[in-house]
C-alpha cells in the first residue's frame, strides 16, 4: 500500500519539477526575448551604436538562400499530397471539385503555408542556430565575448532575430505559392481539375492574409528565440552542442505548433467562427 | 561570371546530395545485414526502447493535442457555414489519421529523438569510441545502430498510435469549447466516417518515416568529423535529411495507399 | 589590486569554492595551481566576472564588482585581458580580426588596429599570419594569437588559464619567456591557473594552492617544492604517497 502512495507521490512531485522546470525555462526564454529587443534598440535605435559590419545580411542569406531548395521541395510535395487527399474526399463526399482550389488557398494562406514553412525553418534554421552558438559556448568564445565587453544577445542573436523574421516571412509567401502551384498541378494532372477554376482568389479576404502574416512574423521571431537560447545554454563539450542543437529543434518546432493553434483560435473566438 | 559560379554550385551541392544518399544506402545494407541472424544486444534494445519512447510521449502528446486541435478550427468555417457539425468529426479525422498525424508526430520524433541519437553517436565518434568498439571486435552496427533503428521504429509507431488517439481527443475536446459540438457528435461522427484502413494507412506511413528517421540519424552520427562543431553539424543535417526523407515518403505513400 | 574576501562559489548544492580570501598587489605575478577539478578555473573566471560569487566579494582596485551587471563591469574588463583554456578563438575571424576584436570593439581608428595588431603578432613570433583562419594554425600558434588578442588593449591585469596545456617543453619554455617579457614591460598583473608547476614558477613569484575548493596555501613560489605544508610538497613533487586526497 505504502508503495502504491510513494509511486502517486512521485509521480505528483515529477509533475511538478517538469511544471516547475517550465516555468522558469519559459521566463528565461522570455528574458531572452526581452534582451534581444533591448539589444535592437541598443545597436540599431542610438547613435553611434556599434554593429558588427555584415552580420545581419549573412545572416539573412544562411536563413534565407540556404534554405531555399529545402523549402521548394518539402512544401512543394506536401502541397501536392494536401490537395490529392483533398480531391479525393470532395469527390467522395460533395461530387464537385470546383470549390477545392479556392478553399485551398484560404486555408494556405491563413495557416498552411506559414505553418508548414516554419516547421520546416525550425528544423533547418533551429538546428543551425543551435550548433553554431552552442559551440561558440562550449569553446569559450561566448566569455571571450563578454571579456571584450560585447553583450552575446547583441552580437550573435540580434542579427539572426532581424534576419529570421524577414527571411520567415518571405520563404512564408514563397511557400504559399509553390503549395498552391504544386497543388494546382496534382488537381490538374490527377483529377482534371481545370487550372483555370482551381486558380480562383475570390475567396480569400483581409483577414486572411492579416492572420498568414502575422503567423508568419511570430513564427519568424520565436524559431531564433528558441534556438539560440538552446545554444547558449548548452554546457560541457561535443555532448552539450548535441543537446542544445536537439531542444532547439524541439522547442522550435512545438513553439510553433503552440502558436499556430493560439492564433488560430484566437482568431477564430475573435471574429465569431466566420474565418 | 555569376552563371558559372551558379553552376559550380549547384554540381557541387549535387555531389555532395549523393554521396550522403550513398553513404546512407550502404549503411542501410549494412544494416539489413546484420539482421539476418537477427541476434540483438537485448540491453541496448531494451535502454533504447525507454530512452526513446517513453520520454518522447509528453512532448508527442501535447503536440498530438494541438494538432487535433487545429483541424478543427480549420475546418469551423465550413462547418459554421454549413450547419453540418458532424464534419468536423470526419473532416479532422480524417486529415490526422491519414496525413498530419504521422507527419507532424514523425517530424517531432526527429528532432527529440533523431537528432539526440545523431548527437550521441556523433559525440561517440568523435571520442573515438566506436573505434574502441572495433578494436574489442565488437561490430558497431550491430552492437548499437541495428538495435536504436529498431527501436526508432517500434517506438515511432506506438508513438503514433498513441498521438492520433489523442489528437482525436483534443479534437473533441476543442469542437466543444470553440465550436459548441457535443462531445457524441464528434465520436459518432469518428465512428461512421473513418475506416481501419485510414488508421492503418497513416500506422504504414509511420513504420517507413521511423526507418527514414533512424537510417539517416544514425548515419550523420557516424559520419562526424570535428570535434564539438561537427556534431552540430550532423545534427542539422540528419534533421533536415529526416524532414525531406518523410515529406518524400508520404508524397510516395499517399499515392501508392488508396 | 584584486582582493577576494571569503569568497564562495555553488552550482547547486555543490561548493566549489568556499571561503577565499586572496590578496593580489598591482604588479604582482601569482600562480594558481592544484589537483583537477579544485577549482582553479572557476577562480580565474571568477575574478574575470564570468562566473558570480555566491558569497564573499570581490574588490577590484577599491571598487566592489560583486556580482555587477555585464553593462557595469564593461570599464572594468576593459582593463583585464583574458587567454582562455580552449584559446577560444573566433572561428569565423580571421587572426587579425581576432587579435584586434578588443580595440576594434573600442572603436578604435582602422589604421590604428592594424598597425597595433603587427606589432602584437611580431611580439608574439607570428608575423605575417594576419589573413589566417583559426582553424589552420597549430595548438601552440593558438594560444600565442589568444595571448595577442588578451594583451593587446594594454591591460592592467592579464589572466592566463592553463597557458602551455598540451604545448611540448620547447614551447611551453618560448611561452614563458614570452610572459616574462611582455609583463617586464608593461609592469602587469598576471594570474595564472598551471598545472605544469616546474615550468611554470619560472614566471610568477608567489603561489596560491587550491584544494578542495579552498585556497590552502599561499607562499613564495620559487620554494615551493619545500613548502611547509605536507600536502602541497606532496602535490607540487608529483609523489604518491602523502595525505593528498584526489
Amino acid at each position: 500500500m505504502s508503495f502504491v502512495i510513494d509511486r502517486i507521490f512521485g509521480t505528483i512531485s515529477a509533475v511538478g519539477a517538469y511544471a516547475i522546470g517550465g516555468v522558469r525555462a519559459a521566463l528565461e526564454l522570455w528574458m531572452v526575448f526581452v534582451g534581444t529587443i533591448a539589444g535592437i534598440w541598443r545597436m540599431y535605435g542610438r547613435r553611434g551604436a556599434r554593429r558588427p559590419a555584415g552580420a545581419l545580411v549573412e545572416q539573412m542569406h544562411i536563413i534565407g538562400n540556404r534554405s531555399l531548395l529545402f523549402i521548394v521541395v518539402t512544401i512543394g510535395f506536401i502541397g501536392m499530397v494536401m490537395i490529392y487527399q483533398a480531391c479525393l474526399q470532395f469527390s467522395r463526399a460533395v461530387g464537385d471539385l470546383s470549390q477545392v482550389g479556392v478553399q485551398f488557398l484560404r486555408l494556405i494562406v491563413s495557416d498552411l503555408g506559414p505553418t508548414l514553412t516554419a516547421m520546416m525553418l525550425s528544423t533547418r534554421v533551429g538546428a543551425g542556430i543551435a550548433a553554431e552558438i552552442g559551440s561558440m559556448k562550449v569553446t569559450e568564445q561566448v566569455d571571450a565575448l563578454r571579456m571584450s565587453g560585447v553583450l552575446p544577445v547583441d552580437y550573435l542573436l540580434v542579427p539572426r532575430f532581424l534576419a529570421s523574421i524577414v527571411m520567415t516571412l518571405g520563404l512564408s509567401i514563397l511557400g504559399c505559392a509553390i503549395m498552391y502551384g504544386a497543388g494546382g498541378l496534382t488537381a490538374w494532372l490527377s483529377f482534371e481539375v481545370n487550372p483555370r477554376v482551381f486558380f480562383d482568389v475570390s475567396m480569400v479576404r483581409p483577414r486572411h492574409l492579416i492572420l498568414g502574416l502575422m503567423k508568419a512574423l511570430a513564427y519568424g521571431a520565436a524559431i531564433p528565440i528558441v534556438s539560440g537560447f538552446c545554444g547558449l545554454r548548452a554546457r560541457g563539450s561535443s555532448e552539450g552542442v548535441g543537446w542544445a542543437t536537439t531542444a532547439a529543434v524541439v522547442g522550435s518546432s512545438f513553439a510553433v505548433i503552440s502558436i499556430d493553434f493560439l492564433l488560430s483560435v484566437g482568431a477564430l473566438w475573435l471574429l465569431g467562427g466566420d474565418l | 561570371m555569376l552563371g558559372e559560379n551558379a553552376i559550380t554550385n549547384i554540381g557541387s551541392r549535387a555531389v555532395a546530395v549523393s554521396r550522403e544518399l550513398g553513404g546512407i544506402t550502404i549503411l542501410f545494407a549494412q544494416i539489413l545485414r546484420a539482421l539476418v541472424p537477427p541476434r540483438l544486444d537485448t540491453r541496448e534494445l531494451v535502454k533504447n526502447l525507454h530512452k526513446m519512447g517513453n520520454r518522447s510521449v509528453p512532448i508527442v502528446a501535447l503536440t498530438a493535442f494541438f494538432t487535433g486541435g487545429l483541424m478543427v478550427v480549420q475546418a469551423a468555417p465550413f462547418v459554421q457555414r454549413l450547419q453540418a457539425t458532424s464534419l468536423a468529426g470526419w473532416a479532422a479525422g480524417y486529415a490526422v489519421l491519414r496525413e498530419v498525424g504521422p507527419i507532424l508526430i514523425a517530424l517531432m520524433f526527429s528532432g527529440r529523438v533523431g537528432a539526440n541519437n545523431t548527437a550521441e553517436l556523433g559525440t561517440m565518434t568523435v571520442t573515438e569510441q566506436l573505434d574502441g568498439l572495433r578494436a574489442l571486435a565488437i561490430d558497431p552496427i550491430r552492437y548499437l545502430i541495428v538495435p536504436r533503428v529498431v527501436s526508432m521504429m517500434v517506438m515511432l509507431v506506438c508513438l503514433t498510435v498513441i498521438g492520433d488517439l489523442i489528437a482525436l481527443l483534443g479534437a473533441m475536446l476543442v469542437a466543444k469549447a470553440v465550436l459548441d459540438i457535443e462531445f457524441g457528435i464528434m465520436y459518432a461522427s469518428f465512428v461512421e466516417n473513418l475506416a481501419p484502413e485510414d488508421f492503418l494507412h497513416g500506422v504504414y506511413k509511420s513504420l517507413a518515416f521511423g526507418l527514414s528517421i533512424a537510417v539517416t540519424s544514425c548515419y550523420f552520427g557516424v559520419t562526424v568529423r570535428g570535434g564539438a562543431v561537427g556534431v552540430g553539424r550532423a545534427v542539422n543535417a540528419a534533421v533536415v535529411a529526416a524532414a525531406v526523407s518523410v515529406m518524400l515518403l508520404d508524397f510516395f505513400l499517399t499515392y501508392l495507399n488508396v | 589590486m584584486i582582493e577576494l574576501r571569503d569568497v564562495g562559489v555553488r552550482f547547486g548544492a555543490r561548493a566549489v569554492l568556499e571561503g577565499v580570501t586572496l590578496t593580489v598587489p598591482r604588479g604582482a605575478r601569482v600562480g594558481i595551481i592544484g589537483p583537477a577539478a579544485s577549482g582553479k578555473s572557476v577562480l580565474v573566471k571568477l575574478i574575470a566576472g564570468l562566473v558570480a560569487p555566491t558569497s564573499g566579494r570581490l574588490v577590484i582596485d577599491g571598487a566592489d564588482v560583486t556580482g555587477m551587471s555585464e553593462e557595469r563591469l564593461a570599464p572594468v574588463r576593459a582593463r583585464i585581458g583574458m587567454l582562455f583554456q580552449n584559446y577560444a578563438l573566433y572561428d569565423f575571424l580571421t587572426v587579425e580580426g581576432n587579435v584586434g576584436f578588443p580595440l576594434v570593439r573600442r572603436g578604435e581608428a582602422a589604421d590604428v588596429v592594424a598597425q597595433r595588431v603587427r606589432d602584437r603578432l611580431r611580439a608574439v613570433g607570428l608575423a605575417g599570419s594576419e589573413a589566417k583562419m583559426p582553424s589552420q594554425l597549430s595548438g601552440g600558434m593558438k594560444k600565442r594569437v589568444g595571448i595577442a588578442r588578451a594583451t593587446i588593449a594594454a591591460p592592467e591585469l592579464v589572466l592566463y588559464d592553463e597557458p602551455t596545456a598540451g604545448l611540448d617543453p620547447v614551447t611551453t619554455s618560448k611561452m614563458y619567456d614570452l610572459l616574462r617579457a611582455d609583463h617586464d614591460r608593461s609592469g602587469a598583473t598576471a594570474i595564472a591557473v598551471s598545472s605544469d608547476v616546474a615550468a611554470l614558477v619560472t614566471f610568477v613569484d608567489t603561489v596560491v594552492f587550491v584544494y578542495q575548493g579552498r585556497a590552502h596555501y599561499q607562499g613564495p613560489a620559487k620554494t615551493v617544492a619545500d613548502a611547509p605544508d605536507p600536502v602541497v610538497r606532496q602535490f607540487v613533487r608529483g609523489a604518491l604517497d602523502g595525505p593528498l586526497v584526489g
